[in-house]
């Protein structure tokens, strides 16, 4: 009795972890039948709460297009097979439009190819896709957001002075982007600030604590250091806490978050770029119904970014970007 | 009076598809040793399986000191007094031998900890009372095979058991140790107590048992009185029929051509010069006591252990033999004494089991050639009347010695004309012992070579036609099969120091050169 | 008579040998633990001369506090591995644990003890589930704790509603971990509390029933069985006690981060167990230590903190890592093979 009790509890616990696991999975599934044109979003993640937010926008143009969604992402922004199996299964529900934000371009390039065979019209968001396929990209403009980012860091630390980078991930657009936009900027027009490391901590708070740490102590004369996402940000400003260095150090950042938005306006961080991720989702749908209804799109939509710190992130057109 | 110590009553099981014990009945008196002897089959592990509890019979029942008794565990089991020790051994290697002894029973102080200092005491106190030299502390997976062997036996004694029963105690032990343990059998054995002893070796059932009870295909034959029925009996009734001892081979064909041949082959961990000859349709037998290095020997020759110095020629020609498939393509065999782990894929049928050397000749564009490999299955379970109802049955599921004639077909397939065998016929029953006999003989006979390594005295001066005694990782001596006999063996396996001198009239093959 | 100079030498030979064996035995033992310590010696030696920013005092520290999560992970899996089983689900599992606690203290306003408490026991629950699908429903560990990570995961996130929960409500949360009790010295808790548990862990190991059993359901569970000890209960036992230890590195890890972070733990559990394997721990069953553990753990971060210090780029630090897993895997086989 025991044991049928248990293996019951087994089964509904497994029950319970295949429809968590696989993805989070939203949207007016249901009622299949119900005649709406259907758009197929596959982003890079659904944790964490900048997809959140575009998941907001994206479901509020469904509503304000009367078409049905769906919204998927993998578990984690490195997991680019799980990416690839949710794309397939979007494609073989034949939707009539995919928008997709490609954790790696060259791995979903045939199916994109599967796509096009099909006429489903591809959007790419948040990063380009390096394929002539999507009709159109919606996303930030990552190299300048972080040329943003870089030109508040000099700015803070005199011009300058060493800075070092956190960043996100070595192998995706955005994290590439997001460091060389910086670097750049800097070679160009600080040339006396040397980024002296960049290391990478794949988002994860705990992993970019312990790396900003063991940076700072490496290079005791550093004046900045710069996150390229929420999770590297958090890191650093983690660290600078424990190791009670509040004020030596400029911290710049990227994204939002709760905990960033504290630590900007406690003082422990100077600021940092935001994206536009409801803006990403509104477009992101907006433009894939444009693109079904045979509708010329623009190539590339640029849903744009902003610096924010203390003293502005209290108007209204920043306040409606940032998410907690 | 009733003086019965264990009485079981028609007791009946089966397994799924096998009748594994039908109406079978045992008592064992106080103050006695019976020894419960039957082919592999006969349904003595069944028994034993009963009486610790590890499963529950279908029918029938047990009484123990004329009390009805019913065992649902193996701790049930030792609480009323009934101690197993199994054939295979049921020790944590990890674990020290006081460990081992406790294990379920460690003294504690108070609910959770343990007191190691008691522990060890204890088993001290234990090994002084039943006369066994072991260290408390020692790891049991550092001891010797014999020494893990007396570490069950303790276990089984620390149990204060009325019943001690042995599964096999002596198939990993020397005539020596086998000697140490009668001695702690005859200590164990009082008015309160009794042993049911589980053996092959017949010599020791004579030596040891006071009645033995013979049981045959899951039912009972027989009891009789161990001293007056001589061994013959005992075997017969085992397998219905009468079976001739004492056998002598035919003479070693003149002659021949030496196949193989080592010449001072030492090792880094145990052999020391060793050197001898194998000629073409010979068995040469390997005798000495447990661990004179006569497996190492045999894993010198083939490769799975490495050579410090000497040579080994294999049909006139110096060869290196890197690892044992660079001699199985030289045509040298060697099946493990283990063959559960070494020999054999349990899980696998018997078809691929006997090509799994040879898969390259049964595939053709990676793919395997089912039909003809069955084919060939077919034909060498005839040719070594390997008893299974079909080649696509899983070797879990054969005898002991028809996993040891598959074994034997995996080599013969592999075109091996020079086979060592270790051990051949441990864990084998009497009858099919015979028929492991017949087959070594049989393949000398068509010209392969044999090197037969056996702790069994009686099997190597039966069978093999020269004899190399080992002791110490050296060559203590080589005598042909008509000189030999089981005390000038047993002299020469017993021999110390380096300076041996070959016995006269001494083939010249083990000796120095 | 020759039986009986047979048993004299064989008596004689025996026992010399079996002496031998022990001792060496023994020695090769305690001579592993000496190697992975020593290789910690030379790892921090080698840094310290490399860098003049590695061996300092908050440098030190900073790498004893990045050792604590896994380290505490570690613990309670060097239970599971050594009685023969792995665990899968102590990442994902240690952030249940940790948004748990989240639940316990902000969205339940519970006292902050009865919030770690909870937050440990959650570990423990799971481990105890984890112990009864292994040894009632004789489910492989593998599968059952690989099945326990994507329903720790996707739990985590049910309950959390993907987003972190912030400790802003528990000031003293955050000084659970961060903050330092012994005054004058900066050695946040964090490093006392796996300090503590190790200590905790190795007396467990060596000191009582559950140890014992441990080591003996690891090296041969089925003579474990047949010797009449109660395997399934002890193995859900020691499930639940390494639980225990996952639901402690979630409350740190918690405390450290100040937030419950339901995306994190997927990976932590490999860290972990490659610190227990470096640590000398058989995936076999039957040996390791916890002082091992920790020395693996330790050499995991001071190997990861050196490498950065030196601004090695991230890529080669995983490379390094691994190399040390397979040359500590290596030594460990030949050890193993001289002792048998």
């Amino acid at each position: 009795m025991r044991r049928k009790i248990m293996a019951a509890a087994g089964a509904a616990a497994l029950a319970l972890s295949l429809s968590a696991c696989g993805g989070g999975s939203t949207g007016n599934e249901s009622g299949g039948g119900d005649g709406k044109p259907y758009v197929a979003i596959v982003s890079k993640g659904f944790q964490h709460q900048f997809w959140q937010a575009v998941k907001d926008g994206a479901e509020k143009a469904a509503k304000d297009y009367n078409v049905r969604i769906t919204f998927q992402g993998p578990d984690t922004e490195s997991n680019v097979a799980q990416q690839i199996e949710m794309l397939t299964s979007a494609l073989n529900k034949n939707p009539d439009a995919l928008a997709l934000a490609a954790l790696d371009s060259k791995a979903a390039a045939p199916l994109l190819e599967t796509a096009k065979s099909k006429d489903i019209p591809v959007v790419a968001f948040d990063s380009g896709v390096d394929s002539e396929i999507p009709v159109s990209t919606v996303a930030t403009d990552n190299k300048a957001a972080a040329a943003e980012a870089a030109k508040h860091m000099a700015k803070r630390i005199g011009g300058e002075g060493q800075v070092a980078i956190v960043a996100h991930d070595q192998t995706s657009k955005s994290g590439k982007h997001r460091r060389d936009g910086f670097v750049n900027w800097m070679k160009k027009n600080a040339p006396g600030i040397e980024i002296v490391d960049i290391q990478y901590g794949g988002g994860d708070q705990l992993k970019s604590t312990d790396l900003a740490k063991a940076m700072i102590q490496a290079n005791p004369k550093l004046d900045g250091l710069y996150g390229t996402n929420e999770g590297s940000a958090i890191g650093i400003v983690n660290a600078v806490q424990e190791l009670g260095m509040k004020g030596d150090v400029t911290v710049v950042g990227f994204d939002s978050g709760k905990a960033q938005l504290k630590a900007i306006r406690s003082g422990l961080m100077a600021g940092a770029v935001t994206q536009n991720p409801i803006g990403i989702g509104y477009k992101t749908v907006e433009t894939a119904v444009k693109a079904m209804k045979g509708k010329d799109v623009k190539q590339t939509i640029d849903t744009g970014y902003y610096w924010y710190d203390k003293e502005n992130m209290d108007k209204p057109k920043i306040a409606e970007n940032l998410y907690k | 009076m009733d003086n019965l110590l264990l009485n079981v009553h028609n007791v009946s099981k089966s397994f799924p598809g096998v009748k594994a014990l039908a109406d079978v009945g045992l008592d064992v008196r106080h103050n006695e040793v019976l020894a419960l002897v039957g082919e592999n089959g006969a349904g003595k592990s069944t028994l034993m399986k009963l009486l610790s509890g590890i499963h529950a019979p279908d029918s029938g029942s047990f009484e123990l000191d004329g009390r009805p008794i019913q065992v649902q565990s193996p701790k049930q089991a030792q609480e009323l007094g009934i101690s197993i020790i199994h054939q295979e051994f049921n020790l944590m290697p990890d674990l020290t031998v006081a460990q081992n002894i406790y294990i379920g029973r460690e003294p504690r102080s108070g609910n959770f900890l343990l007191n190691d200092r008691r522990l060890n005491a204890r088993a001290a106190e234990l090994f002084a009372r039943i006369r066994i030299d072991l260290d408390p502390k020692s790891k049991v997976g550092d001891l010797t095979v014999a020494k893990q062997q007396m570490v069950e036996i303790a276990k089984a004694l620390s149990h204060d058991s009325k019943v001690l029963i042995m599964d096999e105690p002596t198939a990993a032990l020397n005539e020596a140790e086998v000697a140490a343990l009668h001695e702690i059998i005859r200590n164990f054995k009082s008015e309160s107590t009794g042993v049911i002893y589980i053996s092959h070796r017949m010599d020791e059932i004579n030596e040891i048992a006071d009645r033995v009870t013979v049981l045959r295909d899951g039912g009972y034959v027989d009891t009789v009185d161990a001293g007056s029925t001589p061994i013959r009996d005992v075997i017969s009734m085992m397998v219905g029929r009468r079976l001739s001892t004492e056998q002598r081979p035919d003479p070693a064909p003149a002659g021949t051509d030496v196949v193989l041949a080592a010449d001072g082959v030492s090792t880094r961990d145990m052999l020391s010069g060793v050197s001898f000859e194998l000629r073409a349709g010979e068995i040469l037998g390997f005798a000495g006591l447990m661990g004179a290095g006569r497996t190492e020997v045999a894993r010198a020759i083939v490769g799975a252990d490495r050579i410090t110095a000497g040579s080994i020629e294999v049909h006139g020609r110096q060869q290196k033999i890197p690892n044992p498939a660079a001699a199985a393509s030289l045509g040298i065999g060697y099946l493990s004494e283990d063959r559960k782990h070494l020999g054999l894929l349990l899980d696998r049928n018997v078809k691929e089991n006997i090509a799994l050397s040879s898969l390259g000749r049964f595939s053709g564009g990676g793919f395997m050639k089912g039909k003809a490999m069955a084919a060939k299955a077919q034909e060498l379970v005839g040719t070594l009347r390997i008893k299974t109802p079909s080649v696509n049955q899983p070797a879990r599921n054969l005898s002991g010695g028809n996993q040891q004639k598959v074994v034997i077909a995996k080599w013969l397939l592999k075109d091996c004309d020079i086979l060592i065998f270790d051990e051949p016929t441990r864990g084998i029953d009497v009858g099919a012992k015979e028929e492991i006999y017949t087959l070594l003989n049989e393949l000398a006979s068509q010209g392969k070579s044999i090197i037969m390594i056996s702790s069994e005295l009686p099997e190597v001066l039966r069978l093999s036609h020269r004899i190399v005694v080992m002791c110490e990782g050296r060559v203590a001596g080589s005598l042909s099969n008509d000189e030999a006999d089981q005390e000038n063996i047993m002299e020469m396996a017993t021999r110390f120091g380096a300076d041996d001198v070959v016995p006269a009239g001494a083939e010249p093959a083990g000796g120095t050169q | 008579m020759s039986t009986v100079q047979a048993a004299k030498s064989e008596s004689r030979t025996h026992t010399g040998d079996t002496a031998g064996r022990t001792l060496s035995g023994r020695l090769r033992s305690s001579l592993q633990q000496f190697l992975a310590f020593a290789s910690l010696i030379a790892l921090v030696i080698f840094f310290s001369i490399a860098s003049g920013k590695f061996m300092t005092l908050s440098n030190i520290s900073g790498i004893l506090l990045a050792t604590s999560v896994i380290g505490i992970l570690a613990l309670g899996t060097t239970f599971v591995i050594i009685s023969g089983g792995i665990d899968l689900s102590i990442g994902t599992g240690m952030t249940l644990c940790s948004v748990m606690t989240g639940v316990f203290l902000t969205y339940l306003g519970l006292p902050l003890i009865v919030g770690v408490i909870g937050g440990i026991l959650t570990g423990a629950v799971m481990g105890l589930v984890n112990g009864t699908l292994i040894a009632a429903l004789k489910i492989p560990p593998f599968i059952a704790t690989l099945a326990m990570m994507m329903i720790a995961e996707g739990l985590a996130l049910v309950i959390s509603g993907t987003s972190p929960i912030y400790f802003g409500s528990t000031p003293g949360f955050t000084n659970l971990a961060l903050g330092s009790v012994i005054p004058g010295l900066s050695i946040p808790n964090a490093v006392l509390i796996i300090f503590i548990a190790a200590v905790l862990a190795g007396v467990t190991m060596s000191k009582t029933i559950i140890g014992r059993y441990t080591f003996s359901i690891g090296s041969n569970e089925d003579a474990t069985a047949l010797s009449g000890v109660n395997v399934k209960k002890w193995k859900v036992l020691i499930y639940t006690f390494a639980g225990a230890f996952t639901g402690l590195a979630g409350v740190v890890m918690a405390s450290r981060l100040s937030s419950a972070q339901p995306g994190l733990g997927m990976g932590y559990e490999l860290e972990a167990i490659a610190a227990v394997i470096i640590g000398g721990t058989s995936l076999q069953g039957g040996k390791g230590s916890i002082i091992g553990t920790v020395i693996g753990a330790l050499i995991m971060s001071v190997l990861t903190n050196g490498l950065r210090i030196m601004s090695i780029p991230q890529e080669w630090q995983n490379v390094a890592v691994g190399a040390v897993i397979l040359l500590a895997v290596y030594l460990d086989m030949l050890r193993r093979k001289e002792t048998s």
